[in-house]
């Protein structure tokens, strides 16, 4: 039996920000200045989850849900103004310092590294402030910068390199003291397909190889599906939906996307629980809702005998995660 | 205990040398800026020369003092600016949610926050200083003395820098008061104290720190005291624990933000 460890826990986490508020135009800011006005915006509101050891799991949410300051207050970089925090057994706003040497940051939109210096002198610098004795750091640059596959650029300044390229490096900065946990603040931001699809495969590796879990946010749909077996959705502050993404897409894929290519006279098929989304020509589009009619049920309305073409699908996750937003959103 | 000083103290001095690569990056630039610092500096004793023609003393200075004076500010002022020009920029970070990637590292963040950048002019002033004490106004014991006192006077500036830069953590637009005092404290530096009476004084000992960070060191240079050294000593060691005790206070109300930023 594999016993799995808890390597995030956090607890009725909550952080309140105070914004400043003032009318618009040049009355509003004298106004300001007389009689300021404030404004409390919680940004996590009593937000519970766990996350156990080697996982991959994506937290995800709209702009403004609170998953970068849920993220800055797991890694030290924010005290929380309520609820507790366990990250390796740390509370990381009272050992700050000593979580930092486990766990490893990158944020898509900051980059960490120097931009006049090579990849490697970057590393040799991260290697030192990890404490890395100059053998071991030597060895441990030479073994990331073959599985990310550095060896073309890695003495090239970061100025000079390529987007992708200088993800990569980041990331290969992140892992030079071996964190155990690995926190991706939307590490493809920017990339092109490629690259995307490139860094997917290496934080996929990276999390087989060297066992590393990895609590990802990113607004790419491509990244959570393709490298998370867990989601977590935020929103307005609060966890929405933790599930697998198993069970997510089956929970929430009762819907199907039939396409239809049919000749010119063939006729629409109707029936409660298919909707049909588009009709151009004989290309049809539609929805079919599987808690309503069974899918060999909705088939069966199609008019066989001229269709030439047919294509069934799933809700694209993307649809299903902003139905999830909008729902919550409406509730709320 | 001695190995993470040890640890702290590589980073540190690996960050200096990295900005310092930085800036050699346009040898001309690198070059230029410093040479210029160092006229820019030379052409404003060429205005007290002609004062003291007209007058013998000023303020209870001379014209060894004055050169002394502005060989002190330069050299203070450059050496905090060679190794902790970040202190001077602190509230940008802090505003704008820049001390991220310092905050996620094992190191003394402070430290490793003021020491990441550099300024090359600030050579010029070091050398400009350097060059003042060797030249115009030589002895051995003012030699090793001025030599510390560029050290502690670059201990007070950079402590008020980070002083005034950690007011952004309580109010909003804390830099420019920050920066006017800032400002005033290298002003006031580059005129002899004995002008100052009153209030002025009391100001330039207890709410701007030029008293103990010039005009005591210059005394000194010229009489030396016991005493007095070791109060100048004290006052700089009060006076960095309190700029290290105001900011890490302030770093509870970090904010962070969601800028796009990058380590230039």
């Amino acid at each position: 039996m594999v016993i799995m460890t808890k390597v995030i826990e956090a607890e009725n986490l909550s952080k309140t920000f105070r914004v400043k508020r003032k009318e618009k135009g040049m009355r509003g800011s004298i106004q300001a200045i007389f009689h300021p006005r404030t404004e409390e915006i919680r940004a996590v509101d009593n937000v519970s989850f766990d996350v156990e050891e080697g996982e991959i799991l994506a937290f995800i949410g709209p702009n403004g849900a609170g998953k970068s300051t849920t993220i800055k207050m797991l890694t030290g970089i924010l005290y929380p103004d309520g609820g507790g925090i366990k990250v390796l057994g740390i509370d990381p706003s009272k050992g700050r310092r000593q979580l930092a040497y486990k766990i490893g940051t990158v944020f898509g939109q900051k980059e960490q590294l120097w931009t006049h210096l090579t990849p490697y002198d970057n590393f040799r610098f991260f290697g030192a402030i990890y404490d890395i004795p100059d053998g071991e750091a030597e060895a441990r640059i030479r073994e990331l910068s073959e599985t990310f596959e550095l060896g073309e650029f890695i003495n090239t300044p970061v100025r000079n390199l390529s987007l992708g390229q200088r993800i990569r490096c980041e990331i290969v900065a992140s892992l030079i003291h071996r964190p155990q946990i690995l926190f991706l603040d939307e590490p493809t931001i920017g990339l092109d397909p490629v690259v995307k699809e490139n860094i997917r495969s290496l934080i996929k590796k990276m999390n087989r190889e060297l066992h590393t879990t990895i609590f990802l946010t990113s607004h790419d749909i491509g990244d959570i599906e393709k490298l998370c077996k867990r989601i977590i959705i935020v929103n307005s502050g609060q966890v929405v939906l933790d599930d697998s993404m198993e069970h997510l897409k089956y929970h929430y894929l009762n819907k199907k996307i039939v396409e239809l290519k049919l000749q010119e006279e063939a006729l629409l098929p109707s029936a409660e629980g298919i909707t049909v989304l588009k009709k151009k020509g004989g290309r049809v589009k539609m929805e079919v809702d599987t808690t309503v009619i069974k899918i060999n049920d909705a088939l069966r309305q199609i008019d066989a005998e001229h269709v030439e073409d047919i294509n069934i699908s799933n809700i694209p996750l993307e649809n299903i995660i902003m139905e999830i937003y909008n729902t919550k959103a409406d509730r709320s | 205990m001695l190995t993470a000083v040890k640890n702290q103290l590589r980073v540190c001095a690996l960050s200096v040398k990295y900005n310092m690569m930085r800036e050699m990056l346009n040898k001309v630039t690198f070059l230029t800026n410093i040479l210029f610092m160092v006229l820019n500096n030379a052409t404003f004793l060429v205005q007290w020369m002609i004062l003291f023609r007209l007058k013998e003393d000023i303020g209870g200075y001379t014209m060894d003092e004055i050169m002394l004076l502005w060989g002190l500010t330069a050299s203070s002022y450059g050496l905090s600016h060679i190794l902790f020009a970040k202190a001077f920029s602190l509230s940008d970070l802090i505003i704008n949610g820049k001390l991220d990637s310092y905050l996620v590292m094992p190191k003394n963040v402070l430290l490793s926050v003021i020491t990441s950048s550099t300024s090359t002019s600030a050579l010029g002033d070091l050398l400009y200083g350097l060059i003042i004490i060797c030249f115009f106004c030589f002895s051995i014991q003012r030699f090793f003395l001025f030599l510390l006192f560029t050290v502690t006077g670059a201990v007070i500036i950079t402590s008020f820098a980070v002083l005034m830069g950690s007011l952004s953590f309580w109010f909003i637009r804390a830099e420019m008061f920050g920066q006017q005092m800032l400002d005033s404290m290298i002003n006031f530096s580059t005129y002899p104290d004995g002008i100052f009476k009153g209030t002025v004084k009391f100001m330039l000992y207890l709410v701007i720190p030029v008293g103990m960070s010039v005009y005591q060191p210059i005394h000194l240079m010229v009489h030396f005291q016991i005493g007095r050294m070791l109060a100048v000593l004290g006052y700089t060691v009060l006076l960095a624990a309190a700029a290290v005790f105001v900011f890490y206070r302030g770093l509870k109300r970090y904010s962070s933000s969601s800028l796009m930023s990058a380590r230039t």
